[in-house]
């Protein structure tokens, strides 16, 4: 199946979930190919959760989470999304015992048989995806020796080994210095145009997400609150409802937002 | 890239298979007689290639005692190690092993309640019994494990969260040993010796027809585990990982810890729960082999095969002619290693 740029991968429609109390309530988004679509929303708003419902991981209690050329995520199985749709998760681990090359490598299980053994190819594309990430200076550097923002790269390094259609990142660059930040957005904002990749990439830090996505959504309470380009859905008005503070926004020329905080000592 | 393919596998396969080869032989040989290596290739030879065989009290030592003997070591280990290697990658511990979860325990109450039940009914010692027996002994591991997981509260989380099903198992394991000790006494059982052996863990029992159904169980549960060692490799990086991966991990959990029960409980039927096989040879294995599921199963099996055979040999020949239960030797060496890891364990925090 060709895909066009713009074309709808993967697409919520009206899905709701709870844990004990609602957590995501009639969310529906669309993630187009070719385009990093940003989730913007304070903390607890479900924006994890979000994204473990667009990834399959959790099942929607109502509503439905689609797959271009598939149908509903439910009726998939979990190997046949992992080789569609990857994911980036918060925090993910890595253990000291693998080698940079080893953990890449992983990203391929999901397109080996049940006994099946990695191929050159299969070491060809996670060569391929360590380039992409930069990591090529480490293959043989066992995880546990890189930094911070090297073990965040190697995270997206054995998403983008899994080939896929679908990028889901969660606040892939929370705990980093903030030049890290932005060499890691503009990496996954370059990959998402050369690959043609549907990205979304959750987070709280909204200036970087405001420069760097395509398109925005805000989620607040579950549910998503405004979406479209920054100029449409960044205002005085939406980042006082979803954070609770007064800001100063600045349009650059080049149409991307600058948000700061208005913070008044002597607020109580 | 030193990638892991077939051929390793199969390599690394014949050459612990050779090693188990040269360990059956020298277990052949030691005992109260002593058979030379000569003699007992001779008598192997003639059995099976010759007409008539060659008969004799050396051939009858050999092809009563010894060889069973040496078949049911080697199947206990490997079963108990691979069991223990599966543990290990599903509850990501180092620590996992079916003795310390308290499976093996569960698995001889399951064994006992049968017997003491069996013989309270009047059905005993005939081929139905032995056949049924290894099904007793499975259904007390996997009640065991149950009991373990809803008492340790699961294996989402891991450090902490398998720690307390560590704790939880050996809990429950001396709970259901004192249940075993006193189902063995308040039934007058005549052979104390035997029973107090078969407790620590003890391969000298005479090998009955149960030794069948125990093969094929070890065997085919061995196979399907086989068959899940990839998907093991991704869950002990952390069960979200492993979702994101594509692994099915709520039915792989199930399905490894009902084969890793069944593989115990059946091999515990006949040999009592020998205590730390299924902590020592993974941990030796995957030093030699690494730690992909893929090549460290095969590898376990077959290592816990020699292991357990060389444990065997030790314990009847220390103090020849009186016989050490198997279950002492590995506990010697498995408490210090049990104490080691932990101690690492502890310094990696």
């Amino acid at each position: 199946m060709t895909v066009c740029a713009g074309d709808i991968i993967l697409e919520a429609r009206g899905v709701s979930f709870s844990y004990r109390s609602p957590v995501i309530r009639d969310f529906s988004l669309g993630l187009p190919a070719g385009l990093v679509s940003g989730i913007i929303g304070p903390n607890g708003s479900g924006k994890t959760t979000a994204l473990r419902l667009l990834d399959g991981i959790l099942r929607p209690a109502s509503g439905d989470v689609l797959l271009r050329g598939a149908g509903s995520l439910q009726r998939l199985k979990r190997k046949e999304i992992a080789r569609r749709i990857a994911m980036v998760p918060q925090n993910g681990t890595v253990f000291y015992y693998q080698t940079v090359f080893q953990f890449t490598m992983q990203g391929r299980s999901p397109h080996l048989s049940l006994l099946g053994f990695e191929s050159a190819l299969d070491e060809e594309i996670t060569l391929r995806a360590l380039e992409m990430t930069q990591l090529t200076g480490y293959l043989h550097a066992p995880v546990s020796t890189l930094s911070g923002g090297e073990k965040q790269r190697l995270l997206l390094a054995r998403a983008l080994a899994q080939q896929p259609e679908v990028l889901l990142v969660d606040e892939l660059t929370a705990n980093l210095d903030i030049n890290y930040q932005v060499e890691l957005m503009s990496l996954i904002a370059r990959i998402t145009r050369e690959k043609h990749l549907a990205t979304a990439v959750v987070s709280h830090e909204i200036n970087l997400l405001a420069s760097f996505a395509d398109r925005i959504a805000l989620i607040e309470g579950g549910t998503i609150l405004e979406q479209g380009s920054a100029a449409e859905v960044i205002n005085l008005g939406n980042l006082k409802r979803l954070f609770g503070l007064d800001f100063s926004l600045r349009w650059r020329p080049d149409g991307k937002p600058e948000i700061l905080p208005i913070i008044n000592e002597g607020r109580t | 890239m030193n990638r892991l393919s077939r051929t390793r596998i199969l390599s690394t396969s014949l050459a612990l298979l050779a090693a188990w080869a040269a360990a059956a032989v020298v277990s052949l040989n030691v005992g109260s007689v002593r058979i030379p290596v000569s003699t007992t290739l001779q008598l192997l030879k003639s059995r099976f290639l010759s007409e008539p065989p060659e008969s004799g009290t050396l051939a009858a030592i050999l092809f009563s005692v010894r060889l069973p003997r040496v078949f049911l070591g080697s199947l206990v280990g490997a079963s108990l190690a691979a069991a223990g290697a599966a543990f290990q990658s599903l509850l990501r511990n180092p620590l996992a092993d079916p003795y310390v979860l308290g499976v093996s325990t569960g698995a001889s109450m399951g064994t006992i309640l049968f017997s003491v039940a069996a013989a309270s009914f009047g059905f005993a010692a005939g081929n139905g019994f032995f056949y049924a027996r290894p099904g007793a002994a499975f259904l007390g591991a996997a009640a065991t494990v149950a009991a373990v997981y809803v008492i340790g509260g699961g294996t989402e989380r891991s450090g902490e969260g398998s720690q307390r099903l560590l704790l939880a198992g050996i809990v429950l394991a001396s709970f259901i040993s004192s249940i075993n000790v006193f189902l063995l006494t308040s039934t007058n059982q005549a052979d104390l010796r035997g029973i107090f052996y078969w407790l620590i863990g003890d391969l000298s029992r005479p090998v009955d027809a149960s030794i069948y159904v125990v093969t094929a169980v070890v065997l085919a549960g061995f196979l399907l585990l086989y068959l899940l060692s990839q998907s093991l490799n991704l869950i002990a990086m952390g069960e979200t990982s492993a979702l994101i991966l594509g692994v099915e991990v709520a039915r792989v959990k199930t399905w490894v810890y009902l084969l890793a029960s069944l593989m115990t409980g059946a091999v515990v039927s006949v040999s009592g729960p020998i205590a730390y096989i299924g902590l020592i040879c993974p941990h030796m294995a995957r030093m030699m082999f690494g730690s992909d599921n893929r090549i460290l199963f095969p590898a376990v099996f077959i290592f816990g095969a020699i292991f357990t055979l060389l444990a065997d040999t030790l314990a009847r020949s220390v103090f020849s002619p009186t016989e050490l239960p198997v279950g002492v030797i590995t506990a010697l060496c498995g408490a210090p290693l049990f104490i080691y890891l932990l101690h690492r364990k502890g310094g990696e925090r």
